[in-house]
């Protein structure tokens, strides 16, 4: 909203000594966000009134003209092409230097001393639509120049001090003021302007109206309506209003209409509370104020036409609606030429009726913005003393024929009860009553107090839902008292054990160890999923939650896997990268079951919260990336300190390969897959060369240690030998055979401290169906440094026993 | 005999400096001084000697033998050195080897060093469903029942779960403070939390806007506090994020859940306050709203308002992330692009 510091000083007087950067500072500390502030004279900058003495024939242009211009203290001569150019005519002369907007299109360009055919040009004879006031000074042609001649002023005058346009416009933030309906119009935010600076505040002008008959109106819905002050006036016609009226409201940006209308804006822009000129001759019988009918059809002012619903209100004749209640007019009933009887409105209609209205078509204006913000119904009488006194002014002939005020409910001004205890430990501070009753004096507050109580009666236009409790009295004082003069003290702590949160701290160190040990990258994805993935995925979608205005259409269901999404990336870094490895944690989510974790009342879905991965890589080294990645997933429990897992073939996932897959389990509960991503869906997802190893478990399952769980064994005090074998054996035994049976038959070898598996080998050296498998074993006694045949003796002995039991053969 | 030690001893000291190795010296050395060394002839021909001769003569062995040891150490010592004497040409100035490169995103990052941060404080950690209900999103929150962020247009809503009532009308949380009552319905007063997670708006995105974005709450409820002190939970934050102090003031803002209710501001780091373009002139820049939690908030959670007090602000996560690393685009955080996230180790 725009706010003119001239109109403002109309209500208080603000000292010269004001500093415009502290009042905007002010302003916005304790009250609305001042977003910038306009010199509004920086505008017409070398932009000057100029009299045209003589009016002379181009030498060499038939459209042109030379105009002996007076500039104040000499005469110039200027070029113009104007077509309405005559001798005695005050213009506006843009001089060198200036910044006009040529013929009102493109970029400002700067005036600079010309030569135009010929002829020297001292700057420029403007149009209003160069210099920005075409709205004020509309040109019936696009050659016409702007005519000043009506203003008293003499030549040389600056543009700004001529048209009274000097100025400043406060940009204030509409939504810092969205709880403060008091504030959107000029007497409102002069209030709070002079509270902030303890000045007088003028009394807004009152009218009594004497000895009118009454006018029928027939308000069917009070609760949507619950002030409406009809009032028929003869004797106007439309003209344009007065200049000063004009400049008024174009300078917080609204474009002059005629007098009428003007009124209308002109009070609403003053008092906050919107009002309505109707042509009474277009009004059948009388004002009614009701619901529209379903499919009700209205032609708006704008053009726009509306198929209405029960729920809009409108005002209307005993015919049919004339207008869109507190939005806007209908052109049925609009001011038109002809106009010679007009029927004003002031009224008060409900916040949120409007602002359902104005939504639903689509249709916010500078009425509807103001209704939606709840303005209390007392603001009618600011209104129409306002609109009385303008039209008396502009037409001093009119008369009022009929007038009704109907307002059936009076406001409840709210009363709040504030302990000065509880305010001083509130605010951590002593405010003297005195201060406290001056500031809220000022603000319209009615102060009394009885010993510790303070009792606040809260001013209508701050009753309609902004002040209701204490705490809002002392947000009023502490804003007031300014916000920076309250010191922090230090915050206080009860100390009663430290902070255990194991669940908490679980993932962070399960993203720390995939981070910075396993050196895997954080990834970051939306909740929604992308179609073309859950159907290759997931494929079936049963009890996945669908958002009901999702992101793109394509982009509904959200995730009940990590993994759709974790494809989805992959598949987005493989432009630029060939192996990687990424990981995410996240909560997955799924209509399977509901749970009432808080509010009896309330059904939620179960969400858990999950951490899955890819490991990218070739299928040539498949190996190497199977191991890799398992060996993350395996290391896992012992560095984040937790239950161990164990990998389990009982449940292959729909998305994997048909071999290389694998559960995560803990005590034996699943929590988890660890897969190959079948060849057939990563083709399916556009990924055509690269394998991916993905895993996914449910960091909920998971069981942290209360502590660290490493248990420590005696360092050998005999020398612990190395002693590798290699096997040749069938290829379908597999590691985890070979390592039970070496462990079974030699449980009482106390020799053989491990097995461990080096490597395996396929290929031309092997016979088909067979396998090569390279093992470590670590031999040593306890007691004493072994001999090589002792040492041998065990090593040999656990080939034998592969050799017995697989018909493995020793490779030598 | 005399001459013949004397050769012994200049033979023997040639072929120790001419050695070229270790086990060639192991080789000289066991010539030199082993069982059957250069010695054994002489020691054999001592007895055929003039008795009065012999101890000159042993003496004199024993101190050849004394001096090749001392001879044969230095080499060894000179043959290792030399061994792994690094080439006077070795480049310096040859770039190390990179550590294989993982780590965590940068919003993490920053969240985990608000968590240290916090929990140096003794606040707890919060975490919450990212699915909650109308109930908990606006009610619980002293949202008045018409307020715009209600309507479809501001939160992604959830299909078929509307059946009327706040309590089963299930959208993506819109906010993190509704998860606020939850901690306070379940946790004993006084309470000091924070509350990281991720919210979900429905919005046209751009480089400035996202839909699914970071807030990181920390809230305060005790007997006796005043709002003021809200500031010291503000600067403790920035001080983390920024290295340094940074100039907070608190204006009024409104927002249904607090009173009174603040619009916080940081001094721009820009251009110090002076005003840029950064900061649209100001000299400060809006980065979270704050304020002591409303009444019918602090009901909610089961608490007595005249009882108990407090203060919350909500910070936005990667709104900070773009202003510590100057990131311009707050669409590259859930872009899962490791281009962008490797920047960030």
């Amino acid at each position: 909203m725009k706010v003119s510091l001239d109109w403002i000083k109309e209500y208080v007087e603000l000292p010269e000594s004001m500093d415009l950067t502290k009042l905007a500072y002010d302003l916005t500390m304790s009250t609305v966000e001042v977003e910038g502030t306009e010199k509004l004279a920086d505008k017409f900058d070398k932009i000057i009134v100029g009299v045209i003495k003589e009016v002379l024939p181009h030498p060499n242009a038939d459209k042109l003209r030379i105009c002996k211009t007076d500039i104040g203290n000499e005469i110039k001569d200027i070029v113009c092409g104007g077509s309405n150019l005559e001798a005695g005519m005050k213009v506006a002369v843009a001089c060198p230097g200036a910044v006009v907007k040529w013929h009102g299109e493109g970029e400002p360009v700067e005036i600079k001393n010309a030569v135009l055919r010929g002829v020297p040009s001292f700057g420029m004879i403007c149009a209003a639509v160069e210099i920005g006031l075409a709205d004020l000074f509309p040109a019936n042609n696009d050659h016409e120049i702007v005519d000043l001649s009506a203003f008293d002023v003499k030549a040389g005058t600056p543009i700004a001090d001529a048209l009274d346009l000097n100025d400043i416009i406060l940009e204030i933030d509409n939504k810092s003021m969205t709880n403060r309906p008091d504030l959107w119009g000029h007497y409102g935010i002069a209030r709070e302007i002079a509270a902030l600076y303890d000045l007088p505040l003028k009394e807004f002008p009152k009218f009594d109206l004497k000895d009118v008959p009454a006018l029928t109106i027939d308000i069917q819905d009070t609760e949507r309506c619950p002030r409406y002050m009809g009032t028929e006036i003869n004797g106007v016609f439309v003209k344009p209003a007065p200049y000063k009226i004009q400049q008024r409201i174009w300078k917080v940006g609204m474009r002059p209409i005629n007098a009428l209308v003007d009124i209308t804006n002109y009070v609403m822009l003053a008092t906050g509370n919107p009002t309505h000129a109707f042509d009474a001759d277009n009004i059948k019988d009388h004002i009614v104020v009701r619901c529209a009918n379903d499919g009700e059809n209205l032609l708006l002012l704008n053009g726009k036409e509306l198929s209405l619903s029960s729920n809009d209100l409108v005002i209307a004749d005993t015919e049919s609606a004339v207008g869109l209640a507190g939005v806007m007019g209908g052109s049925k009933d609009s001011i038109l030429p002809k106009t010679q009887r007009v029927l004003l409105e002031v009224a008060n209609f409900n916040a949120q009726g409007i602002r359902g209205t104005a939504l639903r078509y689509d249709n916010r204006t500078d009425a509807s913005s103001r209704y939606e913000k709840g303005i209390d119904p007392e603001r009618c009488d600011q209104a129409f003393a306002l609109s009385m006194q303008m039209f008396k002014e502009i037409y001093p002939d009119m008369q009022v024929v009929a007038h009704s005020d109907y307002y059936p409910t009076k406001l409840v001004q709210n009363e709040i009860d504030v302990s000065m205890k509880w305010l001083e430990s509130r605010l951590g501070k002593v405010i003297a009553k005195e201060d406290i009753v001056k500031k809220l004096s000022e603000l319209g507050f009615e102060v009394s107090f009885n010993e510790d109580n303070m009792h606040i009666v809260v001013p209508t236009w701050r009753s309609t839902g902004d002040i209701s409790i204490k705490d809002d009295i002392m947000e009023e004082i502490a804003r007031m008292y300014g916000y920076e003069n309250f010191e922090p003290s230090p915050i206080t702590t009860t100390f009663t054990g430290a902070i255990n949160q194991l669940d908490i701290d679980i993932e962070r160190k399960i993203k720390e160890y995939l981070a910075f040990r396993c050196n895997m990258r954080e990834i970051f994805t939306y909740p929604w999923m992308d179609d073309e993935y859950v159907k290759a995925i997931l494929q079936n979608t049963d009890n996945i939650l669908k958002i009901s205005t999702p992101p793109s259409p394509d982009e509904s269901y959200i995730r009940s896997s990590l993994l759709p999404n974790i494809v989805k990336a992959v598949n987005k870094n493989l432009r630029y990268y060939t192996e990687f490895s990424i990981f995410e944690s996240a909560k997955v989510f799924s209509a399977e079951s509901f749970s009432t974790p808080y509010d009896p009342t309330e059904k939620l879905p179960v969400q858990s919260k999950h951490i899955g991965g890819a490991f990218v890589g070739n299928y040539k080294t498949i190996n190497d990336l199977f191991r890799k990645s398992k060996g993350i997933l395996e290391n896992m429990s012992r560095y984040t300190h937790m239950e161990k897992f164990d990998f389990i073939k009982s449940d292959k996932p729909v998305w994997s390969d048909d071999v290389l897959w694998l559960n995560i389990c803990v005590d034996g509960e699943k929590i988890g897959d660890f897969a190959l991503l079948s060849k057939q869906i990563a083709l399916q997802c556009g990924i055509k060369n690269n394998a991916v190893m993905l895993f996914e478990l449910d960091i909920d399952k998971l069981r942290p240690f209360k502590s660290r769980t490493n248990t420590f064994t005696h360092l050998p005090e005999y020398p612990m030998n190395d002693f590798d074998l290699s096997m040749i054996i069938d290829e379908n035994i597999s590691w985890a055979d070979i390592k039970n049976t070496i462990l079974e038959v030699n449980k009482d070898n106390e020799l053989l401290k491990s097995v461990s598996f080096v490597e395996e080998y396929k290929g031309k050296q092997i016979l088909k169906g067979k396998k090569s498998v390279t093992l470590r074993l670590v031999i040593g006694s306890d007691t004493k440094t072994l001999t090589s045949a002792e040492l041998e003796k065990t090593g040999f002995g656990v080939a034998k026993c592969l050799e017995d039991k697989y018909n493995a053969l020793l490779r030598r | 005999m005399i001459d013949k030690l004397k050769k012994i001893l200049e033979d023997g000291e040639q072929r120790i400096a001419k050695t070229m190795s270790e086990t060639e010296l192991q080789d000289v050395k066991a010539s030199l001084l082993g069982k059957q060394s250069v010695f054994t002839e002489v020691m054999k021909e001592m007895p055929k000697l003039d008795p009065k001769m012999r101890p000159e003569i042993g003496k004199k062995v024993n101190e050849i033998k004394s001096k090749f040891t001392d001879l044969i150490d230095k080499q060894r010592l000179e043959l290792q050195l030399k061994a792994d004497k690094i080439d006077e040409s070795f480049d310096t100035t040859v770039p190390g080897i990179a550590p294989p490169s993982g780590g965590l995103h940068p919003i993490t990052q920053m969240c985990y060093d608000l968590n240290d941060a916090f929990r140096s404080m003794g606040f707890e950690i919060f975490e919450e469903d990212d699915i909650t209900s109308e109930l908990y999103a606006f009610d619980k929150l002293n949202f008045p029942p018409n307020h715009p962020a209600r309507e479809s247009m501001d939160t992604y809503w959830l299909e078929g779960h509307d059946t009327g009532c706040a309590c089963d009308k299930l959208c993506l949380r819109p906010h993190l403070t509704g998860g606020s009552v939850r901690y306070l319905q379940t946790h004993k007063p006084p309470y000091r939390f924070v509350y990281p997670g991720r919210v979900y708006r429905n919005e046209s995105t751009d480089a400035r806007h996202e839909r699914a974005f970071f807030q990181y709450e920390a809230l305060i409820v005790d007997k006796d506090f005043n709002f003021a002190s809200g500031k010291i939970l503000i600067k403790s934050v920035l001080s983390k994020v920024f290295g340094r102090d940074v100039p907070v003031r608190m204006r009024a803002g409104f927002f249904p859940f607090v009173e009174p209710g603040f619009e916080i501001d940081m001094g721009c780091l820009v251009c110090g306050g002076k005003g840029c373009s950064v900061c649209k002139q100001v000299g400060w820049i809006e980065i979270m709203p704050g304020g002591t939690p409303h009444p019918n908030v602090l009901r909610a959670g089961g608490l007595d308002p005249d009882e108990y007090t407090g203060f919350y602000v909500n910070i936005g996560l990667d709104r900070l992330v773009m202003m510590r690393y100057g990131v311009d685009d707050v669409r590259l955080f859930h872009s899962a692009d490791l281009r962008f996230l490797e920047q960030f180790n």
